[in-house]
């Protein structure tokens, strides 16, 4: 049940995230797409990075 | 695994071509199959390449040795060339029925039937292309071993599909929600206050906001409850359910909230008379700044709240001990997100570039013992290669006059002193703290991070085909328009880095392409290459 409930989440996200592409001056600007995403993976893979004992 | 490479190159070449040839608004409105298809042909694009992108990256996770098995397979076996030639015939069908398609409209019979055929031809050339590179018993064999994967992601994708066309029709509804919020919000601080709902415009008479559709928060909403879906699927171990899941409404909600924040301090910025930075650096990048917050704090509650983390990971029972990845990854993490500070504060020219060296050079200083450590020496071959990738980013300019690409207005009337400055800061940037922050991150860890999760333990020297591609491609696309010579100045710094893992020498073959950069920029005035 969980997964299902993932899925279904996880497609009306993409799908209202994909909908914005292509959009003039949308609240999430795709201009930025590269810098925005590579900033958001560098520091979470910063955090997760962490080596514990 | 290269086969699999050529294949994404070939269709990405094909989709390319297909997504500018064809205009799909000529269909919408007609009748019939040929109106479906104007309405849903760009989804359908979408659905296949999100398809293969979700499948192709789950299954790398999961399932990676069955597509190792199978591209062992597909080596051995070969390309089938009647595939090929197949997939060539099924293209130019598929071409001279878009002509008939897209072209001049006929009898409702004849049109459905050539929607048809095209279809068909279509679907069928994919198949062919699949399955001239990879035989259709191995794909077969792949769909079978990685069990439901290929269920939930077709699902997933056509959910994601239909939602995504049919919530158009939520935007008024949300964006009205927008607008009365950021009225709440900003009428206790402007007194005298215009707000139309009829015309969803609001602001004073000096910065008047229009809270448009596309404005209503639900980008966000879709993009956090995409992001906090997927991180709770990967982490699930780490996480506790189904208190975890309280993430979703909590950060889809706090996110269509920051959006009414966001457009109020969009009208509280342009009021105080910055209005060129408002409706310019401000209004692109805050939506980037809220997301990543939102993002952030999902994947720090996660993890940290008590109540939210499952108490028998291993991961919660351990203590933190230190962090290796944080002196190879935090220069270009520092870089970007004074990149992002420095565009959110800008109006038409970055004055606040130099907050890039600055942030790059503060933390290359705070590392600076553990990277004693790295082998910093390089020989001719680095500025070699440096050099060539010189002549590659620069070739879609050689007939660009000198001089064409002037420079930027706000930097040529300004005073000498500000002029020179903010020129040594970007020089600086892009010869010493750009190359060496964009290897540490991408060849230093990116590359053997694909190898191993243990990456510090692969020598430099170790070469993997679908590290070397992926940690290369991710390259190329942080370079915008660029991207193409930006893969090739990736694999090329790669190679160098290989030769003798030596991390010097990819930074002095990276240093020394931007540094001919900004030569040609400064000497021969090709202001578009910076």
């Amino acid at each position: 049940m969980r997964k299902i409930l993932a899925i279904v989440l996880l497609g009306i996200g993409s799908g209202v995230a994909a909908l914005a592409v292509g959009i003039p001056g949308p609240e999430i600007d795709p201009a930025s797409v590269g810098s925005g995403l590579a900033l958001l993976a560098g520091t979470l893979l910063v955090i997760r990075g962490r080596r514990r004992k | 695994m290269w086969r699999l490479f050529l294949l994404g190159v070939l269709f990405s070449i094909e989709l390319l071509a297909v997504t500018l040839w064809l205009d799909g608004a000529v269909l919408i409105g007609r009748p019939g199959l040929s109106g479906f298809i104007g309405v849903w042909g760009s989804w359908i694009l979408r659905a296949v390449v999100g398809f293969a992108i979700f499948f192709l990256t789950f299954s790398w996770l999961n399932y990676r040795p069955v597509l190792l098995d199978a591209a062992r397979d597909a080596a051995e076996s070969g390309v089938d060339w009647r595939f090929v030639a197949a997939h060539a015939v099924f293209i130019s069908l598929f071409g001279i029925l878009s002509s008939s398609l897209y072209g001049t409209t006929s009898s409702l019979l004849i049109s459905d039937l050539v929607a048809l055929a095209w279809l068909a031809t279509g679907v069928s050339a994919i198949a062919c292309g699949a399955f001239a590179f990879i035989l259709p018993n191995l794909w077969l064999r792949i769909a079978r071993n990685t069990g439901y994967l290929w269920i939930i992601t077709l699902v997933a994708v056509l959910v994601a599909c239909l939602t995504g066309n049919s919530t158009r029709s939520l935007w008024p509804w949300a964006a009205n929600i927008t607008f009365r919020m950021t009225r709440v919000l900003v009428s206790p601080l402007i007194p005298n206050l215009m707000a139309d709902p009829g015309k969803m415009l609001i602001g004073t008479p000096r910065f008047l906001v229009e809270v448009a559709p596309e404005c209503s928060g639900l980008e966000g909403v879709g993009l956090t409850l995409a992001f906090g879906i997927t991180w709770l699927t990967l982490f699930r171990k780490q996480c506790r359910f189904p208190q975890a899941l309280i993430l979703l409404p909590a950060g889809a909600a706090l996110i269509f909230l920051l959006n009414s924040v966001r457009i109020a301090a969009l009208i509280l910025i342009g009021n105080a008379g910055a209005e060129r930075i408002a409706a310019g650096g401000f209004h692109s990048q805050a939506g980037w700044i809220i997301f990543n917050l939102v993002a952030l704090g999902f994947t720090v509650a996660s993890s940290s709240v008590p109540w939210l983390t499952n108490p028998k990971s291993a991961d919660a029972a351990a203590a933190p001990a230190d962090n290796p990845t944080a002196a190879w990854l935090m220069p270009f993490v520092m870089i970007l997100a004074a990149g992002m500070l420095s565009r959110t504060l800008t109006a038409d020219f970055e004055w606040l570039y130099p907050l890039r060296f600055f942030a790059a050079a503060g933390t290359l200083v705070f590392f600076s013992k553990k990277y004693a450590g790295f082998d910093w020496r390089f020989d001719w071959f680095g500025p070699l290669a440096g050099l060539v990738v010189f002549v590659v980013w620069i070739a879609p300019d050689l007939f660009v006059p000198a001089g064409a690409g002037a420079m930027p207005s706000p930097l040529s009337t300004a005073t000498p002193l500000a002029r020179n400055a903010w020129l040594a800061f970007r020089v600086l940037a892009a010869v010493v703290t750009v190359p060496i922050a964009e290897e540490l991150a991408f060849r230093g860890f990116l590359y053997r991070r694909l190898i191993s999760a243990d990456f510090e333990s692969v020598s430099l020297r170790r070469f993997s085909w679908v590290a070397f591609l992926v940690s290369s491609i991710l390259f190329g696309a942080l370079h915008g328009s660029r991207w193409p010579a930006g893969i090739v100045a990736g694999a090329m710094y790669g190679f160098v880095l290989l030769r003798r893992g030596r991390i010097g020498d990819a930074i002095a073959a990276h240093a020394t392409t931007n540094a001919l950069i900004a030569i040609d920029v400064l000497a021969f005035h090709h202001w578009n290459l910076w």
